[in-house]
């Protein structure tokens, strides 16, 4: 918030970040409602794993 | 010398005619003496008024986004404008603290009946509503009360000092103006995160240890505080958060206290994680160790638990993350989240230090919970 600058306003994107337990794959992906942390995710491509949601945070894009 | 001086103040040489250098240059000083603070008022007037428009649009639009939420949880036929109206407008009287010795259990105890009401009035009103979803009417409601307090408040300033026609107490609401608004558009931008039930910056410390919870047994300890166990080099350690991912912060008070009086176990250290309000100028995601209860609140949980660590003599060790109240109140930003991995590693080097094989450590994640599972 600067003097002479003026703030555009960009919505941040919220991404979810899914973890494998196994091979320890990450995956970020725009955030769907009913996500939350610790939630099990989609199954892992490689090792058909389940995958852990570890992190949901928001982005700023620039 | 006289040169641009006599420009500005002329001494009659300048210009011949004396009405009209008393019209040019002391009419208007005279003008601005009797009526510069008049004029001054009418201006800061106009300042707060627009600001007060700003204000009301921000709690009208907080109102309704509680309603339009709520609304999809209730009958048809009940009244929802006035009942969410009338939830803004409760309030809890502090307890006298002229004489402040066991003001903590009346605080507590005050704090229990509030929740509690606004808990079961929720759940009669919204009866199809889950208890992640009572959590989120809750936060919500919490936002609108505090955006319709601020307004409130601005609004008895503004027409106090309009009535009284008495600028100063217009120009102490026009100079706090600056830091009300940035609150309240921090209230503002938590409506979405909240609503769409993802993290927020306060739950970090909640988030770091969720991790570790995962896939152990959870305990209840207190209302909506919970625990599981791990081992780590040898040490059993006890984590606990509140339930997520309902927007919970829990009761780590009673739960500590319960643990280490009620189930005797003998705690070598404890470890608090919370975010803490930054400086400006300090970068957001920011770790930082100490020692001392890292918990905010009204004070009833940080009193439980330094009483309870001074009466066993259990060290507190604290780590922060630092955020903004901006921060701390809307979505997690990626500046924070990537201080999980510094505080995971702090939280196994805090334990390597301070504590020998087979001790009991544990370590409390302060915050709420929203969004944020187990
Ligand atoms: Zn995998």
């Amino acid at each position: 918030m600067g003097l002479f600058t003026f703030r555009k306003k960009v919505k941040p994107i919220v991404y979810t970040i899914e973890e494998c337990p196994k091979c320890g794959r990450k995956v970020k992906r725009k955030f769907k409602p009913g996500d939350y942390v610790y939630k099990e995710g989609e199954v892992c491509e490689k090792c058909n794993a389940k995958m852990l949601i570890t992190m949901i945070y928001a982005e700023t894009p620039t | 010398m006289m040169g641009w001086l006599g420009e500005i103040f002329p001494t009659g040489r300048a210009t011949n005619d004396p009405l009209l250098s008393f019209m040019l240059f002391y009419l208007p000083i005279m003008f601005l003496i009797v009526y510069g603070q008049k004029i001054q008022m009418w201006m800061v007037l106009n300042e707060v008024g627009r600001a007060l428009k700003k204000f009301k649009v921000m709690r009208d639009k907080a109102r309704n986004e509680v309603i339009d939420h709520i609304k999809g949880f209730v009958r048809p036929d009940v009244d929802l404008t006035k009942k969410v109206d009338g939830f803004l407008e409760y309030f809890t009287i502090s307890p006298v603290d002229l004489d402040p010795s066991g003001i903590i259990r009346k605080l507590d105890h005050l704090m229990f009946v509030k929740d509690e009401r606004m808990e079961r009035e929720l759940e009669l009103l919204a009866k199809d509503a889950d208890k992640v979803q009572l959590s989120v009417m809750e936060n919500l409601l919490e936002v609108a009360s505090e955006l319709n307090y601020i307004y409130k408040v601005v609004r008895h300033y503004y027409l106090l000092g309009k009535k009284m026609a008495n600028l100063y107490i217009l120009l102490q609401i026009q100079m706090l103006m600056p830091i009300i608004l940035q609150e309240a558009e921090a209230l503002m931008g938590a409506i979405d995160g909240i609503k769409a039930m993802q993290p927020l910056g306060d739950g970090i410390g909640p988030l770091v240890v969720g991790g570790f919870m995962v896939g152990k047994e959870k305990k209840r300890l207190a209302k909506d505080t919970v625990i599981a166990e791990d081992e780590i080099k040898g040490r059993r350690v006890i984590f606990m958060k509140a339930e997520g991912p309902a927007g919970n912060v829990g009761k780590p008070g009673k739960a500590i206290r319960r643990l280490i009086d009620e189930m005797k176990v003998k705690i070598k250290l404890i470890v608090m994680i919370d975010a803490a309000l930054k400086l400006e100028g300090e970068k957001s995601g920011e770790v930082a160790e100490g020692i001392g209860a890292a918990i905010g609140g009204i004070g009833v949980d940080k009193y439980e638990i330094e009483e309870v660590a001074t009466e066993y003599k259990i060290p507190l060790y604290a780590i922060v993350i630092k955020e903004s109240i901006a921060e701390a109140i809307s979505v997690l930003r990626s500046e924070i989240a990537k201080a999980k991995d510094k505080v995971i590693e702090a939280i196994y080097r805090l334990i390597d230090e301070k504590t020998s094989k087979g001790d009991v450590v544990l370590v409390v994640g302060v915050g709420n919970t929203l969004g944020i599972g187990q």
